[in-house]
């Protein structure tokens, strides 16, 4: 059924085709294979990560002290030699130093040897952590010293013992899920327990037990075994795989944001693979008709061009796989930084048997329609030199169909959620749809356009000659560029709102319970000028006379309308926010208390303005009306507030005194005992280590996700390349006729640049507003972050894209250049 | 006097790794306002000496001299101002321009030079083909006939003082072939441009000024067309070499 | 999206800081308007003042101990109203600072909570005895009765805080004679059973023992109003 030498012929001949073909087929499987080991790499190395965070296999988790059967039950699996186990317990308590001359609040963490079973913690001595804590000695975090005056080899007075600091802690491998902590680390060994005296009645311990399981295989079978014995609500036993950490659900939004991407790609990908397919069978089709002519079945045509694009396709994967492999090495320098250092970057099986059927499957679907035209093709055509246009019939509308169906089934089989996957494929419509409308009101409206000058109308002609792509072309390079524009916007907001504005004024250290009488001393002993915020507690009773339901909010998940809120009083707004609704703060001549509401919480909970809040504050109910609407437009971290009141209203109420200030990193701890010594209630939280690792993550995932963008500009060049190659046809035909009726070169090359250049102008244009629009979307509503819309940039990505297209359509169209009038007169003549 | 001169024009192809020679050692000379007719069997080069005389290919050895010019080495973008403003070209396959109307397609020469009047023309030249309601129509629009009086109009709007035709009622039927025909002879009186036309047909060949038979590459004979008064156009023929 | 998550922890992180430590939220409440009508006749204004303990953190503001405390006292013939005054993360200096604002409802009986945030901080108990004492001085100062609730520390604070911090109770109200409830969580601390699961906040059925351990103290703060005679609000 095969025919071997047509196979051949036709895999050697239209050279140029083939190659963006193939380079589609690459293009696809690198972007899914890369995305996929990355993934991979990271849930393994977050899995990894996952054990040392928590320190272990199994842990289990009381505050209170176990019970006697899961005690035994760990103690018998022990004895059987199935694990190991070492207990921890995570306590607050008052350190005192010789003579009880100060004191600390600790965060204490008593551990049995084996302790950590992964990861490591470090010393400033660089010693074993089994070493340095033996019994009598304890490991503090430099704060205690610094807090205390202390140093390596003081006693310090915890519980009832006396016990010698032996070391600093550096390093704690199970700390990070722990965002913040009332006061510094300081490790004891267990063998002091006793002596402590604090674990007892009465005592409120965290009670942990750290199992390591000797054969992998066996965790979730012990874990489950020990679920069963377990106090129900009370003794937590989680694998390391469930105890979801937060960096473990933050890495696999961000893997899904770039599953987003990657799809994206692959649908580029798909169109590039079927424009090309469709310049490659064009070509072939003086041949396909020939062979009809002689008695061949379109089931054997079919059959010859599935084998040959099947062909294509494979060289395609196994190329993209090579890449792969190159791209593995490439891979760790890109994420460096990003993942932690024991992450292993490779490419799986797996990763690469999933692209490989992904790559084989976009293949075959965006091969499909090219091939089904065939079909229609007539032997007739041998003998017609002009073009027939295709008719669609209901096979043809079948065929879209069931196009675009398998390709929403493989979004919804590689994003795996069902909501977001629909979300993404109805996004995908309607940003076609809108690239698709834009472009052909902007074509209709230069079509009906008198030109004057010549190359620019020939440039204009050329975009609507016959079988020419231009909307096919314009609709997908909008698309793409909308995409690759509005996550550079995105992220150049996300940068100007957060990276950028954090090193200079971003608060990383918090005063709480500042009393107003303390206020003026605490103001004048901190000595920075700082924004202090009153706070007063206070609950909301109804909202528009609809009673808070309280047993119905509490059962809600997130934020809850019965909770007590925070308020505060002011008569200016704060330098980051600005008023969505109302003319001011607050009117003049308003009966009545007036409120103004964070649009988060209005949007949140459906507050218009003139809505009617009660509030009751601590006894006193409160009627208020919402008089304006307020958005934060800058720093994140910055503290803010649902609800301003006039400072009238409530500067009686009891209130305490917050603020949040920038100091330098290393005076942190001298300042913080400055205040504590002449303001004991005052607490002090420091977001230094916390802020500064958020502000590194976000820098280095904007570089992944546009080391992720730039395969889609690439599937996008190749989109650009096969159209120049599908039109190649009428090109060189163009060409040729120019050159015969005396255009020099110079004029040639003005039209085929100003062709381009409109091509690429009108996508750059409607893919910018549509970006725009987007980016300012999805900034105000979901990022919910103040919106610059980066003129200079939008500039310089439309200059880029216009750079890009005319140089892509310039190489591409050497050969028609080159193309001798008589050769392809002759051709013409002949065929 | 002589506008166009071909002196032992010789023009050889590569196929694999044959050599074949198509053209071998034609020379010709061709008078101002003459209607010369190369006649010959498939094959025999007739379209290969077309391309030379018009430049647009180059042979392997001899000369063409256009107003005694010797333009065999000029360069593509030399030759480029030569063809919009000195040549015109009428093909088999018409060629026309498919993204332009028929009234850009004929404006466009003139348009290269920058000429002012280059619609006006346009519509005088439609309106001597009786086009002119057609005008503002694509070539796949229109019938074979009416795209190669189109293609005419685009030959003679720069007024050229040679006029190249090859074959261009092959792909008509032979009374829109003879109409076609009558049309380009009256222009080319009208317009006293010199007419080279490659033909099959006897019957045109009868009423030209000369006949050129090509036959293996070489100029087989010569003949008078009509207007010499000859009633056998083969009457005077003789071998070259 | 993930950049959004990072905001989201971020903003949460600084929500939870604002909103205190140790006891974050309050959900019970305060009866309706009620402080500020006038009390009926003979009875009085009972003002529940305390932090997320007296407020009712996580559950029904009807399940907290004033609400019980005020249903108790119907059924036995005391038509008082008691109005919850918790704030939920208020240290004693914050209690302190609202006296006033409490004053102002025109309290017969105080019953003041506080202290255990204090506690969980680790601030000085020299601190937190200064604050209280205050707090209680000018409470009885204005004519209230004052119930002092004690509290004991969580021990694991160590020997030297809490023995510190517990004697506070104690020698405040022998020092203002005001009645004490000698432990408030009597029964309750360190029950898995009557907390909820933070082990900090007592659930409903917790605050039904609290209810009992309060009760006769208030009654006697009640009677020991009568034996004084009748006030002026």
């Amino acid at each position: 059924m095969f025919h071997k030498s047509f196979i051949r012929r036709q895999l050697t001949r239209s050279r140029q085709q083939t190659v963006v073909f193939v380079l589609c087929v690459v293009l696809s499987m690198v972007t899914l294979i890369a995305l996929d080991s990355f993934s991979r790499s990271v849930n393994e190395s977050m899995l990894m990560d996952a054990r040392t965070l928590h320190a272990g296999d199994i842990i289990i988790h009381s505050h209170y002290d176990f019970s006697p059967t899961l005690d035994d039950a760990v103690g018998s699996l022990v004895k059987q030699g199935l694990i190991q186990a070492a207990r921890v317990y995570d306590l607050y308590s008052v350190v005192r130093t010789a003579g009880d001359k100060d004191s600390l609040l600790v965060d204490l963490k008593i551990v049995e040897p084996g302790y950590p079973f992964y990861g490591a913690v470090e010393l400033k001595s660089q010693r074993p952590l089994e070493k340095v804590l033996t019994q009598g000695n304890i490991i503090v975090e430099q704060g205690v010293l610094d807090r205390l005056h202390l140093q390596a080899g003081d006693t310090l007075n915890v519980g009832e013992a006396t016990l010698m600091i032996a070391d600093v802690v550096l390093h704690e491998p199970d700390r990070p899920v722990n965002f913040f902590s009332l006061g510094p680390r300081v490790f004891v060994s267990s063998r002091d327990l006793e002596a402590l005296n604090l674990v007892q009645k009465g005592s409120r311990v965290d009670h942990l037990y750290l199992l390591k399981v000797q054969d992998p295989g066996n965790v979730d079978r012990l874990a489950a075994e020990l679920r069963d014995v377990a106090t129900p609500d009370r003794e937590r036993v989680d694998t390391y795989r469930t105890a979801g950490s937060r960096i473990k659900r933050f890495f696999d939004n961000f893997l899904f944001f770039l599953d987003l991407i990657a799809i994206f790609t692959l649908l580029l990908a798909g169109i590039g693979i079927q424009s090309a397919v469709t310049a490659f069978l064009q070509e072939k089709e003086k041949t396909v008709a020939i062979m009809k002519a002689v008695g061949a079945t379109n089931r054997f045509i079919t059959l010859q061009f599935i084998v040959v694009l099947c062909l294509l396709g494979l060289a395609g994967t196994v190329l993209g796989v090579l890449l792969g492999f190159f791209l593995q090495n490439f891979l760790p320098f890109v994420f460096q930084g990003l993942l932690p250092q024991n992450i292993r970057t490779g490419i799986s099986g797996w990763a690469v048997l999933k692209g490989f059927f992904l790559g084989v499957f976009a293949v075959a679907i965006f091969t499909s329609l090219p091939l089904y035209r065939l079909r229609d093709l007539k032997p007739a055509v041998i003998f017609r030199k002009e073009e027939t246009g295709n008719r669609r019939g209901l096979p043809f509308y079948l065929t879209v169909l069931g196009v675009v169906l398998v390709f929403a089934a493989m979004i919804l089989w590689q994003l795996r959620d069902v909501r977001i996957g629909l979300y993404f494929i109805s996004g995908v419509g309607v940003l076609i749809a809108l690239a698709t409308l834009l472009s052909e009101a902007v074509l209709l409206s230069i079509r009906k356009r008198k030109i004057k000058s010549l190359p620019l109308r020939q440039a204009f002609k050329g975009l609507f000659r016959p079988r020419n792509a231009t909307k096919a072309v314009i609709v997908t390079l909008t698309a793409s560029l909308s995409v690759i524009f509005s996550i550079t916007l995105l992220d150049k907001n996300l940068d100007a709102n957060f990276i950028q504005s954090y090193p200079e004024d971003a608060p990383n250290v918090f005063f709480l319970d500042i009393q107003t009488s303390q206020l003026e001393a605490f103001s004048r002993e901190l000595g920075i000028q700082a924004e202090y915020y009153p706070v007063v507690r206070g609950r909301i009773r109804s909202i528009n006379g609809e009673p808070v339901d309280v047993a119905r909010e509490w059962q809600r998940r997130g934020d809850n309308l019965a909770r007590e809120f925070n308020l505060t009083y002011r008569d200016y707004l704060l330098k980051d926010e600005a008023l969505l609704q109302g003319e001011s703060l607050f009117r003049t001549g308003v009966e009545g208390v007036q409120v103004s509401v964070l649009d988060t919480f209005a949007e949140a909970n459906g507050i218009k303005m003139g809505d009617r809040i009660a509030f009751n504050i601590q006894g006193v109910p409160l009627d208020t009306t919402v008089v304006s609407i307020r958005t934060r437009t800058k720093e994140f971290i910055q503290p803010f507030f649902y609800f301003v009141f006039q400072e009238k209203v409530l500067k009686a109420a009891p209130q305490t005194v917050f603020t949040a200030v920038r100091l330098p990193p290393r005076e942190i701890s001298a300042i913080q005992n400055r205040m504590v010594a002449s303001f004991p209630n005052v607490s002090v939280i420091d977001l230094t280590e916390t802020v500064q690792v958020f502000a590194r993550i976000l820098g280095k995932l904007s570089g992944i996700t546009r080391f992720f963008t730039l395969f889609s500009i690439i599937a996008g060049v190749l989109i650009l390349v096969s159209s120049v190659l599908a039109t190649r046809f009428v090109r060189t035909q163009e060409t040729v006729y120019f050159k015969i009726l005396g255009a020099r070169r110079s004029f040639i090359l003005k039209v085929l640049t100003l062709e381009n250049g409109i091509l690429g102008l009108l996508s750059a244009l409607i893919a910018l507003l549509l970006s725009q629009a987007g980016s300012w979307t999805i900034s105000r509503w979901i990022f919910d972050i103040a919106y610059h819309p980066f003129p200079l940039w939008s500039l310089l990505m439309i200059f880029s894209t216009l750079a890009l297209v005319v140089a892509v359509g310039l190489v591409s169209s050497i050969s028609i250049l080159r193309q001798k009038p008589v050769i392809f007169l002759r051709e013409q003549t002949e065929e | 006097m002589t506008i166009l001169e071909a002196q032992q024009l010789t023009k050889t192809y590569r196929l694999g790794d044959r050599e074949i020679c198509v053209l071998d050692g034609v020379s010709v000379a061709v008078a101002e306002g003459e209607f010369l007719v190369i006649q010959g069997s498939s094959g025999s080069g007739k379209t290969t000496l077309l391309t030379l005389l018009s430049g647009l290919d180059k042979p392997t050895s001899g000369r063409i001299l256009l107003e005694g010019i010797d333009i065999t080495d000029f360069k593509e973008e030399e030759l480029a101002p030569l063809r919009n403003t000195s040549i015109g070209f009428v093909f088999q396959s018409f060629h026309l321009v498919p993204s332009l109307t028929a009234i850009e397609n004929v404006m466009f020469p003139a348009e290269l030079r920058h000429d002012h009047d280059a619609e006006e023309k346009a519509n005088i030249l439609l309106r001597r083909v009786g086009l002119l309601d057609r005008a503002g129509n694509f070539p796949h629009q229109l019938s074979g006939g009416e795209r190669q009086r189109v293609a005419i109009c685009r030959a003679l709007i720069n007024n050229p003082k040679i006029v190249f035709a090859d074959e261009p009622t092959g792909n008509l039927d032979s009374s829109n072939g003879k109409a076609i025909l009558d049309l380009l002879l009256e222009l080319q009186k009208e317009r006293r441009a010199t007419l080279i036309l490659v033909t099959h047909s006897q019957e045109i060949a009868r009423t030209s000024d000369r006949i050129i038979f090509l036959k293996d590459g070489r100029i087989a004979a010569h003949g008078l067309g009509s207007h010499q008064g000859g009633r056998d156009g083969f009457s005077e023929q003789h071998h070259v070499s | 999206m993930t950049k959004r998550l990072i905001l989201l922890s971020l903003v949460l992180s600084t929500c939870l800081l604002v909103l205190g430590l140790g006891a974050h939220a309050s959900g019970a409440g305060v009866l309706e308007a009620g402080s500020q009508r006038n009390t009926p006749k003979g009875e009085g204004v009972i003002v529940a003042m305390g932090n997320s303990l007296t407020a009712g953190y996580g559950i029904s503001e009807s399940e907290a101990y004033p609400a019980l405390l005020q249903k108790q006292l119907a059924v036995d013939g005391y038509a008082c109203r008691v109005v919850n005054a918790g704030i939920s993360g208020e240290t004693s200096s914050g209690a302190l600072s609202r006296v006033q604002w409490i004053l102002t409802l025109k309290p017969d009986i105080v019953i003041l909570e506080t202290g255990a945030n204090d506690g969980f901080r680790g601030i000085d108990p020299v601190l937190v005895e200064k604050n209280i004492d205050e707090t209680v001085r000018i409470l009885h100062e204005s004519g209230a009765t004052v119930v002092l609730a004690g509290m004991q520390i969580v021990r694991n604070l160590g020997k030297e805080y809490t023995d510190a911090f517990n004697a506070i109770y104690p020698r405040v109200a022998q020092k203002h004679g005001v009645i004490l409830i000698p432990f408030f969580l009597e029964g309750v601390a360190g029950e898995p059973e009557l907390n909820q699961a933070d082990t900090i906040h007592p659930t409903a059925r917790g605050y039904e023992i609290i209810t009992k351990t309060v009760y006769p103290y208030v009654v006697k703060a009640i009677e020991k109003r009568k034996a004084k005679g009748p006030q002026n609000p």
